[in-house]
């Protein structure tokens, strides 16, 4: 396990080589706790959600990530900030079922990301939250065409849980060009007829 | 028939169907034999040894979803059907792992495409690891068998688009192709087996098997994690189980004691080893959780001049071994060619990516086609497989390292798909690749494969087919199991699943299970009721 200043001595370079091993519980420690409620995030059909994963600092970094990676896609700009709210709102629910131990690595990624040093040295990113959104695509481009596994296996995590959240929802099939499914079959299958699941 | 569910019919008719969400507390629970995994190996275990009026209990850690849960929603599905939801991967993240995780396991995800063993495989099992009581001729009769039992059958409708490129392809450059049998009854071409089958179609484990075992009398527990099997001398005593909240995930506390005069363990690749090094099995060769085969997997995107909906019906319905045997079973890596299904998420999923690019791209996934690779690996000393080791917490978790031998067949693998597409009229090829771009020509698209690295997290990697960790073999030093599935070193126990497999199969595997695992059972029966 690693606090902050160790994390510092050891220096960033020799940290993101032994990767996500060797952080232990993460540098934010214990006291990171998930969101919870956030009405400012909750969806306008009045259904609440309470974060069960991602800390508040995480949905700062996801407010602005979220827009880099799928704005262009988006037609109506101004769904963009309910779009990004249900987006983060998916990721959350989506890390929720996985292991523990993918939960640790991406706990990980996140603190490395969102820890004031280690965002700096790896994103050149000073803050989320006043991070344009050409400054975190740059970000974004930097990992993908790195030389660094590692940093394409964060680029790799970031995007596909943004991408597999914002195309899997329903309300953006349309900017893929997927229909959904065939309404003849969901007219005629008895599992559509009520709400389950 | 697909608007009355029979799972729902089967509970209400008193079928004895436990969530283990509903226990508290410790329940102590006595079988003639306990089945781990309710997917392709163990629900076929189960039908047939309770068929012989044996007293069976069926295990499952994933919950039992059936018509009313398959909305033909990726993400819910993803979450609910598929291990870690859909999150798992090799120990360097780099190769995602597709695996069900729900009762059918992952026959209840899976895209129904049915292979038997090639006798390539089954013959160099033979040679290699003493598996002579498994040989083509021996084998006939299984195979015959569990197609009947599944209803496979090659496809009778015409290929959907995306799967129509793959035979025009293969037409225009002559090479070899063949129309997939499928286990379906009444499909109604649809495309979402990946997200269980919404109509009652698919024949896999929890339309056939496993009601069939509860139509016998064996008593479902779903939502329960066997965590370790206690053992003594050379017998299992008994299995420890824990279970889930109704969440699916959550552990709740309550335990499960399950006593037995034989354990039948089919929680899969990566399951199976996993169950045997937490319970601390005897393992004098240091065989456990070795050879674990994934036949990797890489693709190619298209865009062709028309749309192809690729979401839309049977996922799979054409293959081409073309390169498959090309090099005789154990030289160059050989590997089969097949189409994945392209519904959003899976597709975005597949090609990472941000900005205008990944924009772009999605916006024309109905143009979209994709064409993959099944490397067939474990045939040769270049190719031994990975290791599934147990992280901290006890579970299970497979290193698998991608050697020179294998990225070389993912390079020829590029090369042929991308041709393939090429010649079947794509305007655009783009391989699933971190560098990769757009190319308009066949030339431009092999130039950039010839020069693009081959590593790790740059070639975009996943596998559908987990096998091996237990492997079968006559030879205690280099195997876990028998012919017969058979432990070598305790006496009650069976390993019925594809980690039984020595080497990957070179086919989509479930036939290979079904088969193998009807095969060890009926065996086991008449052993168990002599
Ligand atoms: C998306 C996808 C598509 C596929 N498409 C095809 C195809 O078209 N054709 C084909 O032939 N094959 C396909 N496959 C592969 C095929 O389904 C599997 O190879 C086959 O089901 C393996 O059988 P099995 O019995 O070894 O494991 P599974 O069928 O996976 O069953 C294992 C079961 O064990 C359970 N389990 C694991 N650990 C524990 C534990 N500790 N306690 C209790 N239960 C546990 C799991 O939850 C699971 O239900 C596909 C797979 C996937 C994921
Ligand atoms: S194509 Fe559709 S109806 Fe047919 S088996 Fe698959 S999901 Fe079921």
């Amino acid at each position: 396990m690693m606090d902050r200043r160790s994390f510092l001595k050891a220096g960033l370079g020799g940290t993101l080589l032994l990767g996500t091993v060797s952080l232990g519980a993460g540098l934010s420690g214990c006291d990171a706790q998930p969101a919870g409620e956030r009405p400012d995030l909750a969806s306008s059909d009045g259904a609440g959600y309470r974060f069960g994963f991602l800390t508040d600092a995480d949905i700062v970094m996801f407010q602005a990530l979220v827009p880099a990676v799928i704005a262009p896609a988006l037609t109506q700009k101004e769904r963009l900030p309910a779009v990004t709210a249900q987006t983060i709102r998916d990721i959350d629910a989506g890390i929720l079922r996985f292991s523990t131990a993918t939960r640790k690595e991406i706990r990980q990624l996140f603190d490395l990301l969102t820890f004031g040093p280690s965002r700096l040295a790896m994103t050149r990113i000073w803050s989320w939250e006043n991070a344009s959104q050409a400054d975190t695509a740059a970000f974004l481009e930097r990992w993908r065409t790195s030389r660094f596994g590692l940093f394409n296996k964060g680029y790799i995590a970031i995007t596909k849980l943004t991408n597999v959240a914002f195309y899997g929802n329903a309300a953006n099939f349309a900017l893929s060009g997927y229909p959904g499914p065939p309404p003849w079959a969901t007219a005629a299958l008895p599992q559509f007829q009520t709400e389950t699941l | 028939m697909a608007l009355a569910d029979p799972i729902a019919a089967g509970i209400a008719s008193g079928w004895n169907v436990t969530d283990a969400a509903t226990l508290s507390g410790h329940t102590d629970l006595e079988a003639d034999v306990v089945v781990i995994g309710t997917g392709a190996g163990g629900g076929t275990t189960a039908e047939i040894l309770s068929g012989r009026g044996l007293k069976v209990i069926m295990v499952e850690e994933g919950r039992l979803y059936h018509q009313k849960d398959f909305n033909m929603d990726e993400l819910k599905s993803y979450s609910n059907l598929y291990q870690e939801g859909m999150s798992r991967a090799t120990k360097d993240g780099a190769i995602a792992v597709l695996q069900g995780r729900c009762v059918g396991g992952s026959t209840t995800v899976n895209w129904t495409s049915s292979f038997r063993t090639p006798d390539e495989t089954l013959n160099y099992w033979s040679e290699q690891f003493g598996l002579e009581q498994l040989k083509p001729e021996s084998m006939k009769f299984w195979f015959d068998n569990r197609m009947e039992r599944h209803s496979m059958a090659p496809w009778q409708m015409p290929p959907n688009a995306n799967n129509d490129v793959l035979r025009q392809g293969c037409d225009k450059l002559g090479w070899s192709w063949g129309v997939i049998p499928r286990n379906v009854k009444g499909c109604w071409n649809l495309g979402y087996c990946g997200v269980g089958c919404p109509t009652n179609a698919k024949q896999g484990a929890l339309l056939t098997t496993v009601p069939g075992a509860l139509e016998n009398g064996a008593q479902l527990i779903h939502g329960l994690r066997a965590d370790r099997l206690q053992w003594r001398e050379d017998r299992i005593e008994s299995l420890q189980a824990s279970a889930f909240k109704a969440d699916g995930y959550t552990p709740s506390g309550a335990s499960v004691t399950l006593r037995a005069k034989h354990f039948v363990v089919a929680a899969s690749a990566i399951g199976s080893p996993g169950l045997l090094l937490r319970s601390e099995l005897p393992d004098p060769h240091e065989r456990l959780g070795k050879r674990s085969f994934i036949h990797p997997v890489n693709a190619t995107i298209a865009r062709m001049p028309e749309r192809v909906d690729p979401y839309y019906g049977a996922p799979q319905s054409i293959y081409s071994d073309q390169f498959n045997f090309a090099n005789g079973v154990d030289g160059a890596v050989g590997f089969k060619m097949e189409v994945p299904p392209l519904h959003p998420a899976m597709a975005a999923g597949v090609l990472p990516g941000h900005g205008e690019q990944q924009a772009t791209d999605m916006a024309n996934l109905p143009r979209l086609q994709s064409v993959l690779a099944l490397l067939r690996d474990g045939f040769h000393p270049d190719s031994p497989g990975g290791t599934v080791e147990l992280r901290e917490d006890g579970s299970p978790v497979l290193d698998y390292p991608m050697t020179d031998y294998l990225w070389n067949g993912v390079r020829e693998a590029y090369l042929a798909m991308a041709e393939l597409q090429f010649a079947a009229g794509a305007e655009a090829v783009k391989l699933a690749h971190m560098d990769a771009r757009w190319h308009q020509s066949w030339k431009d698209t092999r130039e950039e494969i010839n020069r693009l690295p081959m590593a790790l997290h740059k070639v975009r990697l996943f596998t559908a087919h987990q096998m091996g960790g237990c492997g079968m073999g006559s030879d205690p030093r280099t195997s876990v199991v028998d012919g017969n599935g058979l432990h070598h070193q305790i006496r009650n126990l069976s390993v019925h699943d594809a980690s039984a497999f020595p080497t990957s199969i070179g086919a989509n595997p479930q036939l290979s299970v079904y088969a193998l695992s009807a095969r060890q059972s009926t065996r086991l029966a008449e052993k168990l009721t002599a």
